[in-house]
């Protein structure tokens, strides 16, 4: 079996309209693909930022995969979240970046939508906050039902991460 | 018997500037000789609709996903990706605002591809006045 490793970490985000935000993030993988360590989803810390309007989480991502087909490659998937001085949670952005698949170093950077709603909600939103949210969050990574669904974008996610590869060449694949 | 190669294509069509025009979506469709076909993957998709933050950043956001993995005997027919983007009109008619294709990489590693776009225009002075009353813009029946 071949593997693949996943070393890096979520740097932070920048780009959204406030600061005090968290990070909860998942690597999804195709039905070939088994987790041998690491934790596969998490949540970072709530930062606030002193300096500057970029939010640092430095959370570590530390993952090992064996795989028996190419199918299904690792997606990161992360949703930004606020929070306020009263602890009420808004989301503030989905996104997702597949995991390179060349060896190295890789410094990404994972741009984030966030659902639209109708122009009362929006209103609303100004005053009270809160949005709309996705039911089914299977659509962060995948494009089969977005035709239906209004976003505007949001932030940016920062993310460095090291790729390794084991035993892909025994079958054939050049990477 | 020839031997068969797999491509694998993982990745996202990631954002877009259009400085004149808001809630736009896209639709991606690949385009490939005869020796290829798909394997897995979808081979076209509409994302949603996006708009334009309302800071200066003026990015319309995506992040839509493509996994398709195809199979061929031949390098020729190398697979192209084709995207339209649509919005609507002053009358909310969807119409084109763009269309471009780019070849999907030849090496293995990470590639980022930036696709100018470009739409048809009509020929006469007539049919540009007609169009922009009806909302039925010059567009192609295949991209």
């Amino acid at each position: 079996m071949a593997e693949v490793h996943l070393i890096g970490q979520i740097v932070g985000a920048s780009g959204f309209p406030r600061s005090s935000l968290f990070c909860k993030w998942g690597i999804h993988t195709g039905g070939a693909w088994k987790l041998l360590s690491g934790l596969r989803e998490g949540q970072t810390q709530v930062d606030h930022p002193q300096l500057g309007d970029v939010a640092y989480w430095c959370h570590p991502i530390d993952v090992h995969f064996a795989t028996k087909g190419l199918q299904g490659w690792p997606k990161l998937h992360v949703q930004v979240w606020h929070q306020d001085p009263f602890g009420r949670r808004e989301l503030y952005g989905y996104g997702f970046c597949h995991a390179p698949s060349s060896p190295g170093w890789h410094a990404l950077a994972c741009v984030t939508w966030l659902p639209r709603g109708s122009w009362p909600e929006r209103l609303s939103q100004l005053f009270v906050g809160g949005g709309p949210q996705l039911l089914n969050s299977d659509l962060i990574y995948t494009g089969a039902d977005r035709y239906r669904l209004q976003t505007t974008a949001a932030g940016t996610v920062h993310l460095e991460l090291g790729v390794l590869l084991r035993h892909f060449a025994r079958y054939g694949v050049e990477c | 018997a020839p031997t068969v190669f797999l491509l694998m294509v993982n990745g996202q069509i990631e954002s877009a500037q259009f400085p004149q025009f808001d809630d736009l979506y896209c639709k991606y469709c690949f385009v490939y000789g005869h020796d290829w076909a798909p394997t897995t993957g979808l081979e076209e998709g509409i994302s949603q609709i996006t708009s334009k933050n309302r800071d200066a950043q003026q990015a319309l956001v995506w992040n839509f996903p493509i996994d398709i993995t195809f199979k061929s005997t031949n390098p020729s027919g190398w697979p192209q990706i084709v995207v339209s983007v649509y919005g609507p009109d002053l009358f909310g008619n969807d119409v084109v605002r763009g269309y471009g294709a780019v070849h999907v990489p030849f090496t293995p590693g990470s590639h980022r591809r930036t696709i100018p776009m470009f739409v048809p225009e009509s020929t006469s002075k007539l049919q540009k006045i007609t169009s922009w009353l009806m909302g039925r813009h010059p567009e192609f029946t295949d991209p």
